[in-house]
């Protein structure tokens, strides 16, 4: 028999009053033990879906189940087997760490050794055991990105909703969270991520969704969804005037592409395979060539191919220096 | 853990976590105490002679208006609650207690007791000012009963405004909460006894469950407490409590899933 | 367009944003309008008996004795509540965009002031009309109602301006949020409610020194009985020391803003 899906979602839809139907019939499923990258530009839908899963919303369409349990008639068992971090679940200043992380634990029923117990262990993973007596008030947004995930981890849930979890964190907190999902998820957790952060996705993600206008519009792991756009290209700068000769002498290769900036695309069928001789032929040929980058299609090339949009200008450029730096 | 005990732990730290917000915030009591406080000495400054009305079974407008004012000090208190509420919902933090499986007769009564509780505060203030400055000893019957209304009319008040903050999810919705427990304590005999009411305030104030409480508070202060002043009272704050509660959890369970 | 036009346009322009801030959040405009209301039909309700009392002027009812408090309870908290919003333009940087603008900096205290003005009409319109609707009778006619309209309209924006100098000093909200208690003291123990000489001391005494004593007497004049050139006069004077003070007030947090930059 088949391990039972951690998440499995039906024709999911939500309709809000004035007909703006925000979910329009998502089917989804993510395994025991997976971590689902959800992607979609802003307004897709993800929020509505996420909220939906974790019971906050109730579906006007369509089924799903959460750890085996349905979300509208198993609302109470969906909410004992989740752990929610929320993007806009706001701390609340007033408190202390450790205090959160214990109310947390009552809020789920551990006894009170054992949510004290397990609050200090987690402040401690989450490298927060200094701060922890210290007001939620005084924390950098990092620090209280570790807190939440720590609340979420509190009773030790099945399945982790991590809603764009590192959204607006300097890169070396972004890094202390994707560590932390990454052992967690080794630990046997199934994680649903959202994220605006393709990288993020990339990283983590066993399967990404792509979520547009209410449904899915692509679904698979990253590297399949990167292969189905095609080969890899080839990008050249050229020095001087020589660019129509070393785009005929490259044309010999692969397919060119149309290139808006001055450089020479050309697709390469065999990949990186295709590059020595392609260098060799323009020595041959008395050409000198600037500079040379072999470009794999990104998951932002998916995310426009199959939506239309490129998620915030900024992203794309750290996801570019992160793929020049790979 | 068995299910009673879970329950109570919770409504214990979500109790705390409200204690916080008097505790931590340097002040933040003061509001509270302070508008009570005020409308009594104020009532009772410009509306003093009253007293020399015919019809007036009492020549201690002090101890006329302290039940009201302690009222009141429970109305505003319970408010509160709705505000808090309502921000928490629009800051996003009662998401986390929505995906929680605690049951959410256990959240609603958090915030109610929460309420019940802090309403002595201003109803205690009040009434010390009020001994200090001559107003009458209820005696210990009539005390009790005092801290019987003071706390229940809190709860009821507070049920009033989280239903509202349930429904408009919006601090915005902070006048409404206010204005309905302003209108419900001020229709009453609040200013003179009801036979000396103006003809429309009259008939609200007979039917005004509120009334009923306000003069059972009352009797202790201008008299002797009896069996016959008290009952209806007591039936008109739990018929209030049970209407009320029930349409916040109602609201409550309808705030998620 | 002279400097001058442009200015008083400026000027209008703020004031209607005022305004309709107002309008746009309930929390606002409850005190204006609503609370006054609500305290004016219970107190008349409640206490409409003390119009028996022995020295209690003559009047035709409770109500007509009772407008001139719910106007300056209304006047009173639509200046406190254009300071809070004025406190939430500097808290949100709402303010720093109109410092950047090319517009005298005096033009945001005076926008301010003019939407308090507005709120001032409108209050006075409305427990006119609701006085009027209720069965209270202007002695005076139109010329007494006019000069009520005119009164209050002045007071609301001299408040206003007291309002404007504590969001300029504190630039917190919640400090001129806090005032809403002393507005209440302020009113109490003055004759907005009652007859002066029917108070209980020590609010007796202290209400023959309040200002606001001499404005709501300026006020209910023209309602309960014929205009007196001293009352009104009084009540102008009040309103003109409360309105120098605000002014001067706004002007002086105003230059420190700018000069400390916050």
């Amino acid at each position: 028999m088949l391990p039972m899906p951690a998440i499995e979602v039906e024709g999911l839809e939500r309709k809000f009053s004035g007909g703006v139907l925000a979910v329009a019939g998502v089917d989804l499923e993510v395994a025991e033990g997976e971590i689902y990258g959800f992607l979609g530009p802003n307004g897709a839908g993800k929020t509505t879906t996420v909220r939906m899963l974790t019971t906050l919303l109730r579906p006007t369409g369509g089924r799903a189940t959460v750890a085996g349990h349905d979300i509208v008639t198993g609302a109470a068992a969906v909410r004992r087997s989740i752990g929610v971090a929320l993007q806009e679940a706001a701390l609340d200043p007033l408190m202390t760490g450790r205090e959160l992380i214990r109310l947390q634990a009552t809020l789920h029923g551990l006894a009170r050794q054992e949510g004290r117990r397990r609050a200090d262990d987690l402040l401690d993973r989450v490298d927060l055991s200094e701060a922890a007596d210290r007001r939620i008030g005084t924390y950098s947004g990092g620090m209280q990105r570790r807190l939440d995930l720590a609340a979420a981890l509190v009773h030790e849930p099945r399945v982790l909703f991590l809603d764009e979890p590192t959204t607006g964190l300097d890169p070396v907190s972004r890094k202390g969270i994707w560590e932390e999902v990454a052992k967690l998820n080794r630990g046997g957790t199934t994680v649903f991520l959202t994220t605006q952060y393709l990288e993020e996705a990339d990283r983590l993600a066993d399967r990404v969704g792509i979520i547009d206008r209410g449904k899915i519009v692509a679904e698979d792991k990253p590297s399949t969804l990167k292969q189905e756009l095609g080969p890899p290209h080839l990008a050249l700068s050229v020095a001087g005037d020589a660019t129509d000769r070393v785009r005929e002498v490259v044309a010999r290769f692969g397919k060119p592409l149309p290139s808006g900036d001055g450089k020479v695309l050309v697709e390469l069928e065999r990949g990186a395979g295709d590059i020595a001789p392609i260098v060799v032929a323009l020595d041959q040929a008395g050409l000198a060539v600037e500079s040379l980058e072999l470009v794999e299609p990104s998951l932002d090339d998916v995310f426009v191919a199959k939506t239309g949009y490129h998620l915030a200008e900024e992203e794309k450029a750290e996801a570019a220096a992160a793929e020049a730096s790979a | 853990m068995g299910n009673r005990r879970r329950n109570l732990a919770t409504i214990g730290v979500l109790m705390a976590r409200t204690r916080n917000e008097l505790v931590r915030v340097p002040g933040a009591a003061i509001p509270g105490v302070l508008a009570p406080t005020i409308f009594f000495l104020g009532l009772n400054g410009v509306f003093g002679h009253l007293t020399s009305l015919r019809g007036f079974d009492t020549d201690s407008y002090l101890s006329f208006v302290v039940p009201v004012s302690m009222l009141q000090g429970a109305g505003f208190t319970g408010a509160a609650t709705g505000v808090n509420l309502a921000r928490d919902i629009e800051q996003g933090w009662f998401d986390r207690l929505l995906v929680s499986p605690a049951p959410r007769w256990v959240l609603l009564t958090s915030g109610v007791l929460s309420a019940s509780v802090r309403a002595l505060i201003p109803a205690g203030f009040v009434f010390t000012i009020a001994l200090i400055l001559g107003a009458h000893w209820p005696g210990l019957i009539g005390l009790a009963l005092t801290v019987i209304a003071v706390m229940t009319m809190a709860a009821i008040a507070a049920c009033w405004a989280t239903m509202l903050a349930l429904r408009y999810k919006s601090q915005a919705a902070a006048p409404l909460m206010q204005i309905g427990m302003f209108v419900l304590i001020l229709t009453t005999s609040a200013y003179a006894p009801v036979a000396l009411l103006q003809g429309w305030l009259q008939d609200i104030a007979r039917y005004n469950p509120a009334t009923k409480i306000l003069e059972t508070v009352r009797q202790g202060f201008l008299g002797g407490v009896s069996w016959g002043d008290t009952w209806p009272g007591l039936l008109a704050l739990a018929g209030m409590l049970a209407v009320l509660g029930a349409l916040a959890l109602r609201g409550m369970r309808r705030a998620a899933v | 367009m002279s400097a001058v036009a442009h200015n008083a346009r400026v000027v209008a322009a703020l004031g209607a944003r005022a305004v309709r801030q107002t309008f746009r959040r309930p929390q606002l405009m409850a005190p204006i309008l609503l609370f006054p209301t609500l305290l004016l039909a219970v107190q008349t309700g409640g206490a409409g008996g003390a119009i028996h009392l022995p020295g209690f002027p003559h009047v035709h009812g409770f109500l007509d004795f009772m407008l001139a408090g719910a106007m300056m309870q209304s006047l009173m908290l639509a200046g406190n509540s254009g300071g809070i919003a004025m406190a939430v333009d500097l808290e949100m940087g709402f303010t720093d965009r109109l410092f950047a603008a090319p517009i005298p900096r005096f033009a945001i205290v005076l926008g301010r002031l003019a939407g308090s003005a507005a709120l001032g009409l409108l209050s006075a319109v409305w427990f006119i009309a609701i006085g009027l609707i209720f069965g209270a009778r202007i002695e005076d006619g139109v010329p007494g109602a006019l000069l009520v309209i005119v009164l209050v309209t002045l007071s609301a924006m001299a408040v206003g301006g007291l309002g404007a100098a504590i969001a300029l000093r504190t630039g917190r909200a919640s400090v001129v949020q806090g005032l809403f208690p002393l507005v209440l003291v302020l009113l109490f123990v003055s004759s907005a409610f009652f007859p002066q000489q029917l108070m209980v001391e020590p609010a007796r005494t202290i209400a023959d020194y309040n200002p606001l004593s001499f404005i709501v007497e300026g006020l209910r004049e023209p309602v309960i009985a014929d205009v007196s050139a001293a009352q009104v006069g009084e009540a102008l004077l009040a309103v003109v020391g409360i309105a120098a003070i605000g002014l001067i007030a706004s002007a002086f947090a105003l230059r420190r803003r700018l000069r400390t930059g916050g």
